[in-house]
């Protein structure tokens, strides 16, 4: 028996005597007759009302009460029109309305490892991509404006939504986000990439308490498709962590210090992570000790689960009583009750378990290798395997600011690279590890390839050619002079190339037949397969020869984020080189080591595309030279660009294929885990 | 007695002497790993959007007190361990004292109860196959213990879970099921538990058993044949009193002497067959610190408990050998 609790806008539809009918159970595959909305597969609750000429009555989960009791430091639940924001947003399931219960089971490989995939399920931002990839949506703003000249970005919220714990959610979050996190130095050193605007902050202004605008130093049409795609959420809960925080409590400090911190910045790391990623650990697991003395075991969130246990094997979480969403026959989403995530570092582990049907989603760290086995255990594990192409390729990037003086002169050397890229032999590569299914591409930046993308550069240097790697190692000075086969840098040292395989990021068969490929030209190297935190780490303290992962970002990343084209050409948790050209940049020359023009150029281009209305001849300009200096310089040798498999079980109803089998566009957050449910 | 006292001190006074000599090579490995806690602390920070140069570097080495001469920071750090305080894992940057908790205890129960189980097998089907005449019962003694010995484990964990997967759709990873991972320890959390538990002290076993198996069987062996058997067989001791009361009492030395020897030979074997059936105990941490995350801090750590483990068992084992053998006794006592 469902519980009926009717909203205060709902209640006064009905007694205002408009005679309007429950609203039909519109869905994704069949409209019932009610007209689409300004966007696609979702409405604002008027809107929905008015197109069906019709009522939404709320429906709420009926075990909300026990998840609500689960989720330490909340109250008493409140009646569901309390919880529900006056404006949700109504999504239009795909197939089915749902039913509630169950847990989604997922598979990770560490605490901050591997988790991206399971995060995207539950993900909230101010707005999202549509399955198609390419319309923005609202999701936790209800709309937004640009001013003409793309340097002021309002959005307006939903009235009386509200946090997890129920505390109100408003423009103020948003402000105390930017200024008191994410641009300040005392939680972060230096404000991320993608919260500047050329390198500038922005000033963030409260409007009213439900409408918040971004004014940028200048114009960047890409800070909305950011919102859209980004793990990081554009807001924090203020009312939860500025009490420890100084510039917004006098008493953050003292706060703190009665809860066992040392000062108000130290609390708001124990439950903030001091970074956006949602993964970071809470303090269940950071402070056990301090945990139980402590007003909540995480942090207040506006997605749709919240954490409520964390181990180092795992997390389990349980669905936010507050969520911002329905579905169009009204019911409170998600459907899904728990979510539980389990660690497993081991990826011939996690494809057993993926075998045994133990897991419910999985994308992130899937490789086409596992693709035949999965297909083969189908219909037995009642799951689906689809092949979807990947975003990402895989690439090589040669530690161009070496340590060693001797390596960093070889590997800076232009015809060095080049000899490395033809000497790959991509269509082996593509026929061994891709089942042919692949394409041989060369890294331009972009991926997919916009329309301002050359073929040419596409396939620069992707023939494979070992004699003409054979005369390129032989013009740097690399011969052989000890005999063994393998030749020596130009110093006579020998030369072994430490390549380090996170498999989260590549395939170890790639990585071998490319080892292969350079060995038959004379580059000595060992083949070692190691965490990403390693790969991580040692790539940060510059120890690594290659560093490999995949890579490659649409049009629609690029636009809000720079940092592919600048030194060192992405953050930690992706694949970079020029480490110092890097801190050269960062310390204006302080320290680290300069880099070549063509970088400076790259920065400079970025910096004016991302000003740049897209599609313009401007646009497209300097995109064309973004390409070409990119895969022209080889900072990161492309191999084959590859299909993956995306797993789900076919318990989980409302599941639609995905277009891409990526991290663009964060994962699965464009086709709405939000609305699947588990038939079981 | 006193003497007795006198053999308990200068034992523990050395096992205490082989911890710290154990520690100090621990440590001394642990400074040979390329890349310290500062570097890898910093490289953390710079996932926060800080760019790292040298000098950050050199400044958080100070702050950590790695700057200090390598002896003094090998004191602090003995004297801190004795304490059972480790400091934070670099790379998991969590307490290690807090991190490790009860997954220590796991390890240590796990390899307890395989090396209980091998001896409790080991012990009556070693003398068993050392007397029996049965040429059947023999070889397949034999045949059982040599797939123990020749089998890795990790390919036996392997080879059930896959066995398991396609008969019965589980593929009997972990310590708990989900629902009690996170859980308090509780009755059905313990049964739990023990639902899981068997597999790998089932794997490590085996090989133990049939390590052990051989030890005892060719201990018996040597014993059976001497004289002072003969002797007590002439004088009318036949049969099972006859085996107990001379060549098995013999034989039991060296096996209580080879348990502390048995246990580090199942500690070494925990981490792999760890890593595959995904338990979440000190093992697994310790290969993926060593062989993954280069986390000299925690593995640092886990190989001084580990040491400390074994130390204690050897200690142990003396004492009661002491008790035990007459012999022994004689020679302390004089």
């Amino acid at each position: 028996m469902r519980t009926l609790l009717y909203s205060g806008v709902a209640f006064v539809a009905l007694t205002g005597g408009a005679l309007a009918a429950a609203c039909p159970a519109v869905t994704v595959s069949d409209a019932k007759g009610v007209a689409a909305g300004a966007f696609p597969q979702q409405y604002e609750l008027a809107e929905f009302q008015s197109l069906g000429n019709c009522t939404v009555e709320f429906a709420a989960n009926p075990a909300s009460s026990d998840l609500n009791a689960r989720i330490r430091g909340n109250g008493a639940l409140p009646s569901l029109a309390d919880r529900l924001p006056a404006e949700p947003l109504v999504m239009a399931p795909y197939d089915a309305i749902g039913s509630y219960g169950g847990t989604l089971d997922a598979l990770s490989n560490a605490t901050e490892a591997g988790t991206s995939d399971f995060m995207s399920t539950r993900h909230v931002n101010l707005v999202r991509y549509s399955d198609d990839l390419q319309t923005i949506v609202p999701n936790v703003a209800k709309g937004w404006e640009w001013n003409a000249d793309f340097t002021q970005l309002t959005f307006f919220l939903r009235k009386g939504h509200k946090w997890s714990d129920g505390a109100p959610f408003g423009a103020r979050d948003v402000k105390f986000w930017y200024d008191n996190l994410a641009v300040d130095t005392n939680v972060r050193e230096k404000p991320k990439d993608y919260v500047l605007v050329a390198g500038e902050k922005i000033n963030v202004v409260v409007v009213d308490e439900n409408t918040v605008r971004f004014d940028l130093p200048s114009p960047k049409p890409g800070l909305l498709s950011h919102f859209a795609n980004h793990y990081a959420q554009g807001f924090q809960p203020m009312h939860f962590l500025g009490k420890y925080h100084p510039a917004v409590d006098a008493n953050a400090d003292a706060n703190a210090q009665a809860l066992g911190f040392t000062n108000g910045y130290e609390a708001i790391a124990a439950y903030y992570g001091n970074s956006d990623w949602m993964d970071t650990p809470t303090p269940m697991l950071s402070h056990p000790d301090k945990v139980a003395g402590l007003p909540a075991d995480t942090v207040p969130t506006l997605e749709s689960h919240i954490i409520t246990a964390e181990s180092t094997e795992g997390r389990h979480l349980v669905a936010n009583p507050y969520f911002f969403q329905i579905d169009t026959a009204g019911n409170q989403l998600p459907y899904i009750n728990e979510q539980d995530e389990l660690f497993v570092g081991e990826s011939e582990v996690r494809l057993l378990k993926l075998v045994n049907a133990e897991v419910d989603y999985k994308s992130q760290s899937l490789n086409l290798d596992y693709a035949p086995l999965l297909m083969e255990n189908q219909e037995k594990g009642d799951f689906t395997v689809d092949l979807k192409p990947e975003v990402a390729l895989g690439t090589f990037a040669f530690n161009v600011t070496s340590e060693n003086l001797e390596k960093r002169k070889v590997f800076g050397d232009i015809r060095f690279r080049q000899a490395m890229s033809v000497a790959m032999n991509r269509d082996e590569i593509n026929d061994v590890v891709y089942f042919g299914l692949g394409k041989p591409t060369q890294y331009i930046g972009f991926s997919p390839a916009p329309s301002f993308a050359s073929e040419e550069m596409e396939n620069y240097m992707t023939q494979f050619d070992p004699a003409k790697a054979n005369a390129l190692l032989d013009e740097v000075g690399m011969v052989d002079t000890d005999g063994d086969g393998m030749r020596e840098l130009p110093n006579g040292e020998p030369l072994v190339l430490n390549l380090q395989v996170a498999t989260q990021g590549i395939s170890v068969k790639l990585v071998e037949l490319v080892g292969q490929n350079w060995k038959d030209v004379g580059v000595n190297n060992t083949v070692k397969e190691v965490t990403t935190d390693e790969f991580r780490s040692a790539m940060s303290a510059n120890q690594l020869d290659v560093a490999m992962y995949a890579k490659g970002q649409p049009l629609a990343v690029i636009l809000g984020n720079a940092e592919l084209f600048q030194p060192p050409f992405d953050n930690y948790f992706n694949v970079r080189t020029g480490m110092l050209w890097g801190e050269y940049i960062d310390t204006n020359g302080a320290s680290g080591v300069k880099p070549p023009e063509y970088v400076y150029q790259l920065m400079k281009d970025i910096d004016a595309f991302q000003g740049a209305v897209v599609g313009t001849e401007e646009s497209n300009t300097l995109g064309a030279r973004l390409v070409e200096n990119t895969a022209k310089s080889l900072l990161f040798i492309g191999a084959v660009k590859a299909v993956a498999p995306i797993y789900h079980s076919n318990k989980v109803k409302n599941f639609t294929e995905f277009k891409t089998q990526s991290y663009a566009y964060y994962r699965s957050y464009p086709y709405r885990p939000t609305q699947w449910y588990l038939d079981e | 007695m006193l003497e007795f006292s006198k053999f308990v001190v200068v034992r523990g006074v050395l096992a205490i002497f082989t911890l710290v000599l154990v520690s100090f090579i621990v440590f001394s490995l642990m400074e040979m790993v390329p890349g310290d806690c500062a570097e890898r602390y910093l490289s953390f920070k710079n996932s926060q959007g800080s760019m790292i140069s040298l000098a950050d570097i050199q400044a958080e080495r100070i702050r950590l007190g790695l700057d200090k001469p390598y002896i003094q920071r090998w004191g602090v750090w003995i004297i801190n361990a004795f304490q059972g305080e480790y400091g934070d894992s670099c790379i998991l940057r969590l307490n290690i004292s807090q991190l490790l908790g009860e997954k220590f205890w796991l390890s240590l129960g796990l390899c307890l109860s395989s090396l209980i189980l091998a001896y409790v097998i080991a012990i009556p089907v070693g003398i068993l196959a050392a007397t029996s005449k049965n040429a059947f019962l023999n070889n397949g003694l034999r045949l059982v213990s040599y797939l123990g010995l020749a089998l890795p484990n990790f390919l036996l964990a392997l080879m059930i879970m896959l066995f398991s997967t396609v008969m019965f759709g589980d593929s009997l990873t972990g310590l708990f099921s989900k629902e009690f991972r996170d859980a308090e320890w509780s009755y059905e959390r313990v049964k739990d538990f023990l639902g899981h538990v068997w597999l790998p002290i089932f794997i490590l076993g085996w090989s133990a058993t049939a390590f052990a198996i051989q030890t005892v069987r060719a201990l018996m062996s040597d014993e059976i044949g001497k004289l002072y058997v003969t002797a007590a067989a002439a004088r009318g001791v036949s049969g099972r009193r006859l085996l107990l009361r001379y060549p098995a009492r013999h034989a039991l030395s060296p096996i209580i002497n080879s348990l502390g020897f048995d246990l580090n030979r199942i500690f070494n074997e925990l981490p792999i067959v760890a890593l595959i059936l995904t338990l979440t105990e000190a093992g697994s941490l310790l290969i993926e610190a060593l062989a993954r995350s280069n986390d000299q801090q925690l593995a640092g750590a886990i190989i001084f408990l580990l040491t400390a483990s074994i130390v204690g068992i050897n200690f142990i084992t003396d004492i009661i050998l002491a008790l035990t053998d007459p012999r022994v006794r004689r020679s302390i006592v004089g």
